[in-house]
C-alpha cells in the first residue's frame, strides 16, 4: 500500500543545512500497524508529515497504492487527504467552535458530503463517546478529545491513518485506552502508522521502526498479541 | 453541515474579534453615510437658498433696434415693434414652461409648476415727481421675489391700494395709510417694502389691473418673469420653446443663476466625497489589519481544516463568508451610526439643514461595507490559503 523509497529531507541550505531524514526506505501493507520510534529530533514527525503529504521532501519517492504522492500538486494532495489518508495529532487539533459530532463531520463538509450525521454518530459510539456528541472540545477530557479526533480520522474511510504521538499528552491509563482503541480498529482492518517516543506505546504496534539522526537503525516485528 | 455553518459557529465563538473587525467597517461606512446624508441635506438647503435668486427666465417684447443715418452719419436709433406683450400670452407661456419642466423631471401630474409673474412698467407722477409705477400680481411676484419683505403695513389686497419701495417712500414722504393721487385716482399706501438694495426700492407697486385701468393699457404687460428653478431645470429649452412658439416676445434664460447653483453644489459634493473616500481607505486598512491578525490567530484552525481535506479555495471561501457577514453587520450598523452622526454634525456644516433618514443609502452602505470587508479579506485570505499544514502546526 505504502512504499517509502530513499526519502531525504534537508532543512535550510549550504552551511546551515540540517539533514532531518537520510535515505529512509520501508513498506507498509494494508492492515499493518507500524510504530516509528526514536528520540526527539530523530526525524520521526518529519517522516510522518512527508508520508501524509503535509511536508515536501528533498529526495526520494513516496508511493501510495502505486501512485507517487510526493510530487502531487495542490489539487492532488487535497484529493489524497479526502479519503485515502487521515491524521490523529498529539494536540488533538479539534475545532473549538464545533461540537464533537460536528468535528467528526468536518472532513465530510469539505468533501461536500451532507446528511451523514448518522455515520458520524456511529463512529462516536464506536470510540465510546456516543453520549458526548453534543459536547464542545473544551468540555471533554484529553482522552475524550483524542477519541473524537480518531472518529474524525475514520469518517472518510481512509486507507491509512497517521498518528503523531497520539498518547503524548495523556496519563498512562488514558494513553493505554487510546492504544487499545487503535489495536481494536487495526484488528477490524484499519491501517495505522504511529509516531511515538514511548517504547510501551510502540510495543502495541505490529512493527517498530527505530529512527536515529534521520536514519533507520533497527526494525522489530512484534509477535502475536503479547502486548495486549 | 455546510461550510458557512462552520464559519457561523466560528464567528459565534470569536464574537469579540469579529466585532473589532466590524468596527473598522462601521467607521468607514458611517463616515461615508453621514457625509452623503449631510451633503443631501445641504444640497436641499442650497437649492432652497438659491431659489430665492428669483426669475430664471425674463420675457420681454420682441423689438429690434435699427440705426438710422445717411452714409456714415448716424442720426440715432429707432425701436421697431410692440413695446408691450399681450396679456393673453401669459397662459401660453405657463403651458410651455410647465410642459418642459414636467418633461424634464418626468412629472405626470396635472397642475402648474412654473411661477409666472407678469408686470407692467409705466412712468407716472406722484406729488409732482416722476416715479416708476409697476403693475404686479402680488402672489406670483412675492413667490419670485422671495427676498421682498413688507416693512410696514402689508401687501395690497384691493384695487385702490399700493405698495411702495423703501426709497420711494422716503423721497415722497409716504407712510402707510397715506393717500396718493395718480392721474385723478386716489390710492392708499397699504405697505412699504424693506430695503432690497436694488431698483425695486425706487418703485411704486400697484395691482396690475389697476395700473392697466389708470393708463388705459388693458390687456398689456411689459415683461414676464418665469421662475422654473428646480434641480437643473432646462431654462434654455424653455426659452427656446417660447421664442419658437410665441411670436412677438423674446425669452432670455437667466443662466447665470442656474450655473452658479450647479457649480456650488458640485463643488460641495466633490469635496465631501473626496473626504469620504479618504475615510473609507483608512477604514479599509483598519479592516485589513484586524482580519490579518485574526487570521494569524487562526492559523491552527486553518491547518486543521486543511488536514481534514479543505482545499485552499475552501479556506478562502470560508474567509470570504466571514467577510460578507462582517460587511452586512458593519453596513447596517454603519448606516445607523452614519445617519446619527449626520444628525448631530449636519447642522454644524449647513446651518439649519434638516437631516433625515435616507433609505436609499442603506443598500449603498451595505454594498460599500461588504465591498470593503471582502476587499480587506482578499490579501489575508490569499495568505491563509498558502499556509502549509505542517507549518501551521509547527508554529504552535
Amino acid at each position: 500500500m505504502l512504499e517509502i523509497k530513499g526519502v531525504k529531507k534537508i532543512y535550510g541550505r549550504d552551511t546551515a543545512a540540517v539533514t532531518a531524514l537520510n535515505d529512509i526506505s520501508f513498506e507498509v501493507k494494508q492492515g499493518d500497524f507500524v510504530a516509528i520510534m526514536g528520540p526527539s529530533g530523530s526525524g520521526k514527525s518529519t517522516l510522518l508529515n512527508i508520508i501524509g503529504g503535509l511536508d515536501v521532501l528533498t529526495g526520494g519517492e513516496v508511493i501510495f497504492n502505486g501512485e507517487r504522492i510526493d510530487n502531487l500538486d495542490e489539487d492532488g494532495l487535497v484529493k489524497f487527504r479526502r479519503g485515502r489518508i487521515s491524521y490523529v495529532f498529539q494536540q488533538y487539533h479539534l475545532l473549538q467552535s464545533l461540537t464533537a459530532l460536528e468535528n467528526v463531520l468536518l472532513p465530510l463538509t469539505f468533501r461536500g458530503a451532507l446528511g451523514q450525521e448518522k455515520k458520524a454518530l456511529e463512529l462516536l459510539k464506536r470510540v465510546g463517546l456516543g453520549k458526548r456528541a453534543a459536547h464542545k472540545p473544551s468540555q471533554l477530557s484529553g482522552g475524550e478529545q483524542q477519541r473524537v479526533a480518531i472518529a474524525r480520522a475514520l469518517v472518510n474511510d481512509p486507507l491509512l491513518t497517521l498518528a503523531d504521538e497520539p498518547t503524548g499528552n495523556m496519563d498512562q491509563k488514558t494513553g493505554k485506552e487510546i492504544l487499545d482503541l487503535f489495536r481494536e480498529l487495526n484488528r477490524e482492518g484499519h491501517s495505522f502508522i504511529m509516531v511515538t517516543h514511548n517504547r510501551e506505546a510502540a510495543d502495541r504496534a505490529g512493527e517498530i521502526i527505530f529512527l536515529e539522526d534521520g536514519r533507520i537503525v533497527d526494525r522489530i516485528k512484534n509477535r502475536g498479541e503479547i502486548n495486549d | 453541515m455546510r461550510l458557512f455553518q462552520v464559519v457561523l459557529k466560528d464567528i459565534m465563538r470569536r464574537k469579540k474579534r469579529v466585532l473589532y473587525a466590524t468596527v473598522g467597517v462601521i467607521i468607514g461606512t458611517m463616515t461615508v453615510i453621514s457625509i452623503l446624508t449631510i451633503a443631501n441635506a445641504g444640497q436641499a438647503k442650497i437649492y432652497s437658498q438659491l431659489e430665492k435668486y428669483g426669475a430664471n427666465l425674463n420675457i420681454v417684447p420682441a423689438t429690434k433696434s435699427l440705426t438710422t443715418g445717411l452714409g456714415d452719419l448716424t442720426l440715432g436709433t429707432l425701436t421697431i415693434g410692440e413695446n408691450y406683450i399681450s396679456e393673453d400670452k401669459v397662459s401660453e407661456i405657463q403651458r410651455i414652461a410647465d410642459y418642459e419642466i414636467k418633461n424634464y423631471l418626468d412629472i405626470k401630474e396635472e397642475g402648474t409648476v412654473a411661477t409666472i409673474a407678469p408686470k407692467l412698467f409705466l412712468t407716472g407722477e406722484v406729488k409732482g415727481i416722476p416715479v416708476m409705477l409697476v403693475g404686479i400680481e402680488p402672489v406670483p411676484e412675492m413667490a419670485i421675489r422671495t427676498w421682498w419683505e413688507v416693512k410696514d403695513g402689508k401687501i395690497f389686497n384691493g384695487a385702490d391700494q399700493v405698495l411702495s419701495g423703501s426709497m420711494a417712500a422716503e423721497l415722497l414722504e409716504l407712510k402707510v395709510g397715506d393717500t396718493i393721487i395718480i392721474k385723478d385716482r386716489n390710492l392708499t399706501i397699504s405697505g412699504i417694502l424693506a430695503d432690497t438694495g436694488s431698483n425695486d426700492d425706487y418703485q411704486i407697486y400697484l395691482p396690475l389691473a389697476a395700473l392697466q385701468g389708470i393708463y388705459d393699457k388693458q390687456g398689456l404687460i411689459s415683461s414676464i418673469d418665469v421662475r422654473a428653478l428646480c434641480n437643473g431645470c432646462p431654462v434654455e429649452i424653455i426659452a427656446d420653446s417660447i421664442n419658437l412658439e410665441i411670436p412677438g416676445v423674446r425669452a432670455v434664460a437667466v443662466k447665470q443663476v442656474a450655473d452658479t447653483e450647479m457649480g456650488m453644489v458640485e463643488k460641495v459634493n466633490g469635496f465631501m466625497l473626496a473626504l469620504a473616500g479618504v475615510t473609507l481607505l483608512v477604514g479599509g486598512f483598519g479592516v485589513v489589519n484586524t482580519l490579518m491578525t485574526s487570521i494569524n490567530e487562526r492559523i491552527k484552525d486553518i491547518g486543521i481544516m486543511r488536514a481534514v481535506g479543505a482545499s485552499r479555495k475552501q479556506i478562502t471561501i470560508a474567509l470570504v463568508y466571514e467577510a460578507v457577514i462582517i460587511g452586512i453587520d458593519g453596513g447596517v450598523l454603519g448606516y445607523g451610526a452614519g445617519t446619527l452622526l449626520a444628525y448631530f454634525a449636519g447642522p454644524l456644516i449647513f446651518e439649519g439643514a434638516s437631516i433625515s433618514f435616507v433609505p436609499v443609502y442603506l443598500p449603498v452602505s451595505l454594498g460599500l461595507a461588504i465591498f470593503i470587508a471582502v476587499l480587506a479579506t482578499l490579501y489575508p485570505a490569499l495568505h491563509a490559503g498558502k499556509i502549509r499544514v505542517a507549518d501551521s502546526f509547527r508554529s504552535l
